[in-house]
C-alpha cells in the first residue's frame, strides 16, 4: 500500500511530501525523500523488547517490570534529571514535564547542545521570523551562516530557498542570490554566489562590522575582520541593502562558537538594522525533527523552553546552571531518564561518564551509544512511523505526523503515561 | 554576634545545597531555617554543624563564617541587606544575588554569577571567580547595579554583562566578553581579556593587561592617564560599540603589544 503526504520524521524541514510504501509492518520503499530520510524509514536497528542489565550482561524483561522499575528508580532520587523528548511527539513531551514536576526533576531537551544560545539571545532582543512559506514565495538573498544545509538538512534549498521556485519572484532559481558564511568551504558553499569565509571564532566581529557598515559607519571598519577582507565586508552588505527579501539561516557553526548566545544576538540585531531599510528575517536551523515542538510544550506548561529545574517544585531556569551537560559533568544528579534522545553520542565524555555510574534509563527504539550507558532500555514505537503525534517545524508550524501502520510496539506517550501513573502512585495524593 | 557554620559529611556530596536562608537577618530570630538539598528540604541543622557566640540586636551586628565542603552551596547572601558573611574556602553560583548592603569575603574561589544583579554592599573574593560574575539574569536587560565586586584572582566569560552600575573590579584575568552589553558602572581588569565590552552603550571599562581581539568597532579617541594599585599608567581611550550607540569607554594600557583584529 502506497501512502501519500508522509511527513518525515528525521530534520526540522518536517518535509511531508513523502510517499512511502508500506506492506503488513514492514517499509519497502520512499519517494522523494533525501538519503536522510530514506535511512530513518528503512532503517531496521529496532529493539525488540525491554531489556536490564545484569551483571556485565543484558536480560530481557516485560514492558511492567521495566516501567516499575523506572519509577522505582525515579522516586529515590534526590536529583533527577529528565532529558531528550526532542525526538519525540508533543503529547509525550507533555506527559515528560507532568513527570518531572511531580518528581522534583530537572527536565531537560537537546536545545541545550544545539539552539539553546539562539533561544537565550531572542529572550532578550526578540525574533524577527517568518514562515518557511514566506521565505520560498519571496526571499531574493539567503544567507546560510555556520550551517551546511546539503549535508544537514537536505531537502531546506529544494523546498525552500535556492532550488525553490517563489510566487513573487519572476525566475526564482536565477534571481535569488545565496551568500554562505562559514569557517571551511562546505558543500553549500560550493554552490554559493558570495563566500564568506571567517576565522574560527571570529563572527561576533563579523556581525558587529556588517551592523557599523549597514548604519553607514563604513570608515571604522579595519581593512580586514576576523579573515574577511573589508571589500567583501562591504559588498555583503550592499546585496544585503539591495535585497526586496532576505533571510539569514543560522546553524550550530554560529551557536556553538566562542561568544554563543551573544553572536545570535549580533546576528537578531543585525536583522534588526536591515529592517530599517528593507524586509529581512532571521531562523535558525533547528536539528532533531520536534526539537521546536519541545521548545514549544516546555514554554507553554513551564514558562521556559529547556532546561527547567522543579527541584523546590516550582520552575527555575537558568542555561548553565540547569542544563544537561553542566548538572552531569558537575556529577549534581543522581538518576536520569532519556527520552529519544542519544546523550551517549553528543554529549562530553565527563557527562557519558557520569551517566553510566548513576543509574539510567532510556526510551528509544532503537540501540544507540546511550544504550551502552543504561541499566534498563524501554523500545517504543518510532513517531511518524508506527505511532503518530504533533511536532513543530523549524518555523514553528505544528505538523501532524501519521502512523503508518500499526506495530507491535507501544508509543512514548503509553510508557510515559504508565509510568507517571505509577509515580503518583509512589508519591502519593 | 557570631554564627559558625561547618558543613557536615553528606551521602551525596555533589548535589548543591540551595541556601538563600544564609543571610545575617534570618540569624537574629534565630527562625527555624531551611535550605534545599537537590528536591528534599532539610533543616540546617541537618546539613551544618552550628555554633553561635555573643549577642546581636540588628543584623549588621551578625557575622556568618561559612567553612567545610562549602563548594557546592548557592544563593548563599542572596538579598542580603547588612551584616557580614565570611566563607572559609569555596563558594557556589549565585553568591551575594541582589544584595544591597553588607559584606561577602570569600577565602577562596566563586562559582558562576557571584553578585548577580547586586545593588550595594561588597563582595571580595580571594579567589578566582566563575562565568557571568557580577552580571544579570537571563533576559535581563539590567546586571550589577550598585556596590562593588572585587575579585583578586580572574573571572570567566561574560564578566560584569549589562553592568548598570557600581564597580567592579578583576584584578586577574578575564574570559571572552567582559563588559558586553554594559550600560554603565567601572570594570577595571588587571589582567589579559578577549573581546571587551562588546554591543556596550554606555560605562567605563579599564584593562590593565592586553586585550585579545579588540572588536573592529571601537575607535580610536586619544589617551589618558589612569591609576591602578598606585601606579599610574597610560592609557589609550577607544569609544564604542560603534555597531550600538558608540557612548561606553574602553581604556587600554600602553605599551603592551595588542593583537586586536587582524
Amino acid at each position: 500500500m502506497k501512502i501519500e503526504d508522509v511527513v518525515c520524521p528525521f530534520c526540522g524541514c518536517l518535509c511531508d511530501d513523502l510517499v512511502v510504501e508500506v506492506e503488513g509492518t514492514r517499509i519497502v520503499s520512499v519517494e522523494n525523500g533525501c538519503t536522510l530520510a530514506n535511512e530513518k524509514f528503512m532503517g531496521d536497528h529496532r529493539l525488540k523488547t525491554p531489556i536490564r542489565r545484569e551483571g556485565k550482561g543484558w536480560k530481557e524483561t516485560t514492558y511492567d517490570e521495566a516501567i516499575r522499575e523506572t519509577a522505582q528508580i525515579l522516586c529515590d532520587a534526590d536529583r533527577p534529571l529528565l532529558y531528550g523528548w526532542s525526538g519525540t511527539h508533543g503529547e509525550a513531551q507533555s506527559i515528560g514535564i507532568h513527570l518531572a514536576e511531580i518528581l522534583g526533576a530537572l527536565v531537560d531537551n537537546t536545545s541545550t547542545v544545539c539552539h539553546g544560545p539562539s533561544i537565550l539571545a531572542i529572550q532578550e532582543v526578540g525574533h524577527p521570523g517568518c514562515t518557511l512559506g514566506q521565505v520560498k514565495n519571496r526571499a531574493d538573498v539567503v544567507v546560510y551562516w555556520g550551517t551546511n544545509p546539503i549535508d544537514a538538512h537536505p531537502r531546506h534549498m529544494s523546498r525552500y530557498t535556492t532550488f525553490a521556485d517563489g510566487f513573487f519572484l519572476k525566475d526564482a532559481f536565477r534571481d535569488r542570490k545565496l551568500i554562505v558564511v562559514d569557517v571551511r568551504k562546505s558543500e553549500s558553499a560550493n554552490i554559493a554566489d558570495e563566500f564568506v569565509r571567517i576565522q574560527p571564532g571570529g563572527d561576533y566581529a563579523v556581525l558587529s562590522a556588517l551592523r557599523a557598515i549597514v548604519q553607514g559607519k563604513r570608515s571604522i571598519i579595519p581593512p580586514s575582520v576576523a579573515g574577511v577582507s573589508r571589500e567583501q565586508l562591504f559588498r555583503v552588505a550592499d546585496l544585503f541593502l539591495s535585497a526586496k527579501f532576505g533571510a539569514i539561516f543560522f546553524g550550530l557553526g554560529l551557536t556553538m562558537s566562542r561568544g554563543k548566545s551573544k553572536n545570535i544576538r549580533n546576528a537578531i540585531e543585525l536583522t534588526e538594522e536591515l529592517n530599517r531599510h528593507t524586509k529581512f528575517i532571521i531562523s535558525p536551523m533547528r536539528g532533531h525533527w520536534n526539537v521546536y515542538g519541545s521548545n514549544e510544550v516546555f514554554t507553554w506548561i513551564t514558562g521556559y523552553p529547556y532546561a527547567v529545574d522543579f527541584a523546590r517544585g516550582i520552575a527555575f531556569y537558568n542555561p548553565g546552571e540547569t542544563t544537561s551537560v553542566d548538572v552531569l559533568s558537575r556529577k549534581e544528579c543522581d538518576a536520569c531518564l532519556v527520552v529519544a534522545s542519544d546523550p551517549g553520542a553528543h554529549f562530553p565524555k565527563a557527562c557519558a561518564e557520569h551517566l553510566a555510574r548513576i543509574p539510567t534509563v532510556q526510551i528509544d527504539p532503537h540501540v544507540n551509544a546511550t544504550t551502552h550507558l543504561s541499566r534498563i532500555q524501554i523500545p517504543v514505537a518510532v513517531t511518524g512511523i508506527d505511532a503518530e503525534g504533533t511536532a513543530y517545524r523549524m518555523d514553528g508550524v505544528p505538523i501532524r505526523t501519521r502512523m503508518l501502520f500499526k506495530g507491535n510496539y507501544p508509543s512514548d506517550t503509553a510508557v510515559l503515561e504508565q509510568l507517571y501513573a505509577i509515580v503518583k502512585e509512589i508519591k502519593g495524593p | 554576634m557570631r554564627v559558625i557554620l561547618r558543613t557536615k559529611p553528606r551521602k551525596k556530596p555533589f548535589i548543591p545545597i540551595e541556601a538563600e536562608t544564609i543571610i545575617p537577618q534570618n540569624f537574629l530570630r534565630k527562625n527555624d531555617i531551611r535550605v534545599y538539598e537537590g528536591n528534599k528540604e532539610r533543616r540546617l541543622e541537618e546539613i551544618f554543624y552550628i555554633t553561635a557566640e555573643g549577642p546581636a540586636v540588628s543584623p549588621d551586628q551578625v557575622e556568618i563564617v561559612l567553612s567545610g565542603e562549602t563548594g557546592n552551596i548557592k544563593r548563599v547572601g542572596e538579598y542580603m541587606n547588612a551584616g557580614r558573611i565570611v566563607v572559609e574556602g569555596d563558594i557556589g553560583m549565585h553568591c551575594g544575588n541582589f544584595m544591597s548592603a553588607g559584606e561577602i569575603i570569600i577565602k577562596g574561589n566563586a562559582d558562576a554569577w557571584l553578585g548577580r544583579e547586586m545593588r550595594g554592599g561588597t563582595i571580595r573574593c580571594e579567589g578566582n571567580a566563575g562565568h557571568y560574575c557580577a552580571a544579570g539574569y537571563r533576559g535581563e536587560k539590567r546586571g550589577m547595579r550598585g556596590g562593588l565586586v572585587d575579585v583578586m584572582g580572574s573571572a570567566g566569560d561574560f564578566t560584569a554583562e549589562y553592568l548598570s552600575g557600581g564597580e567592579v573590579r578583576i584584578h586577574g584575568d578575564c574570559g571572552d566578553l567582559p563588559g558586553v552589553e554594559m550600560r554603565g558602572g567601572t570594570l577595571t581588569i588587571g589582567g589579559h581579556c578577549h573581546r571587551p565590552c562588546g554591543n556596550m552603550t554606555g560605562g567605563t571599562c579599564m584593562v590593565f593587561g592586553r586585550v585579545y581581539d579588540l572588536l573592529p568597532t571601537f575607535r580610536g579617541a586619544g589617551n589618558e592617564e589612569r591609576e591602578y594599585r598606585g601606579q599610574r599608567c597610560q592609557m589609550m581611550l577607544y569609544k564604542g560599540d560603534t555597531a550600538n550607540r558608540g557612548k561606553g569607554s574602553l581604556l587600554v594600557k600602553k605599551n603592551l603589544n595588542r593583537t586586536g583584529t587582524d
